[in-house]
């Protein structure tokens, strides 16, 4: 590997931990694709090296959220019973699924993640004060069960964090604070991403040159990211993040109808 | 939040920051090693497998927290949870 490729890995990484920590995404999303497309990494390869990403950026993130009290563990630790089981029989099927169905999978992910954030978007246009957190008790589980099963099976698939799918319904079915839910959510999916990285990493998916450089970035990103997360209108970072998910959504599909990721 | 509470949370965001700042910096150390000396794959290898211990290693520390918080019902679940990734880890690295 070139110190070329190691240095634009660092910036991938940098990029898609700072953006993922400002808007409260795993960063996978942004990863998996673009090893796939442009660095014509094997989409299981893509995956392993994204599950570290999606770890790295739980780790550096949470040690702050967790600090200001806004993470709930016992609600994440409850959740993860459900996205532990899922990641983990998705990985372990994931093994058996040719490369063009996991691309199929992933295209249609990334093109509801592009219509979330426009939603998010919309709704932060004017963007209210800072609430204090009041206080809650979370509501509904067995649907916050099922979402963190769908979750869990979504990362081990695609080497995502699953946010997407387990914030909404964390705020909307579990009557849970949003700042809440989407610390919730980021300190859950190092602890998914890890189980299904464990059988992507016995499967010799998880190579240590690609994803050393861009775990550093995610890291440096993602800290500087969840740092400044308060003082940042999230307006813009989510428009220029769905440009970047619906260009590797189209970028993707292009390469499926041309016969791709065979 | 309780005192004891505000405490774990402590504990917890301390494991979760030695974890990163160590993996990221054997990662760097490797890295850096590697475009001097064309080696240091294994140093990065090492921040990675690092990495990859710190979920489990924040369930541990949790899990020793509601004991102590005498808090059996998620004591248990933080078991349940080290359950499932510990057969994962099983299932994956071992086989």
């Amino acid at each position: 590997m070139t110190f070329a490729l190691v240095l634009l890995l660092i910036f991938i990484g940098f990029f898609a931990g700072g953006l993922g920590a400002l808007v409260g995404v795993g960063g996978g999303i942004i990863v998996t694709p673009l090893l796939a497309i442009y660095f014509g990494l094997p989409m299981h390869q893509a995956i392993g090296v994204s599950l570290m990403c999606v770890i790295a950026t739980s780790t550096a993130t949470s040690s702050l959220y967790v600090e200001k009290h806004i993470t709930d563990i016992r609600l994440g630790m409850t959740l993860e019973l459900a996205t532990t089981v899922g990641a983990l029989i998705a990985a372990l099927i994931a093994h058996h699924i040719n490369r063009k169905t996991l691309a199929i999978l992933f295209a249609c992910f990334l093109l509801y993640s592009a219509g979330s954030m426009v939603k998010k978007a919309w709704e932060s246009r004017k963007e209210k004060k800072e609430e204090a957190i009041s206080d809650y008790a979370p509501q509904n589980y067995p649907i916050g069960f099922a979402a963190s099963l769908v979750a869990g099976g979504f990362s081990g698939l695609l080497g995502i964090g699953g946010g997407p799918i387990k914030v909404p319904v964390m705020f909307l079915f579990m009557k849970v604070p949003l700042r809440v839910a989407a610390a919730t959510s980021n300190f859950m999916i190092g602890v998914t991403a890890a189980t299904s990285a464990y059988v992507y990493w016995g499967h010799g998916d998880v190579r240590v040159d690609v994803a050393a450089p861009l775990v550093a970035g995610v890291f440096a990103g993602s800290l500087l990211g969840a740092r400044v997360s308060r003082k940042v209108r999230p307006f813009y970072i989510l428009v220029l993040l769905v440009g970047v998910t619906g260009w590797l959504a189209v970028q993707m599909i292009y390469k499926l109808l041309t016969g791709g990721f065979q | 939040m309780s005192q004891q509470d505000a405490a774990a949370d402590r504990l917890l965001s301390l494991t979760l920051k030695a974890g990163a700042y160590i993996a990221f910096g054997l990662i760097a150390a490797g890295l850096l090693l590697q475009t001097i000396t064309n080696r240091g794959a294994k140093l990065a290898a090492a921040g990675l497998l690092v990495l990859l211990a710190t979920p489990m290693l924040r369930i541990i520390v949790a899990c020793i927290q509601f004991f102590r918080e005498r808090d059996l019902k998620y004591a248990m679940v933080s078991l349940g949870v080290l359950g499932i990734v510990v057969l994962a880890y099983v299932l994956g690295i071992q086989t």
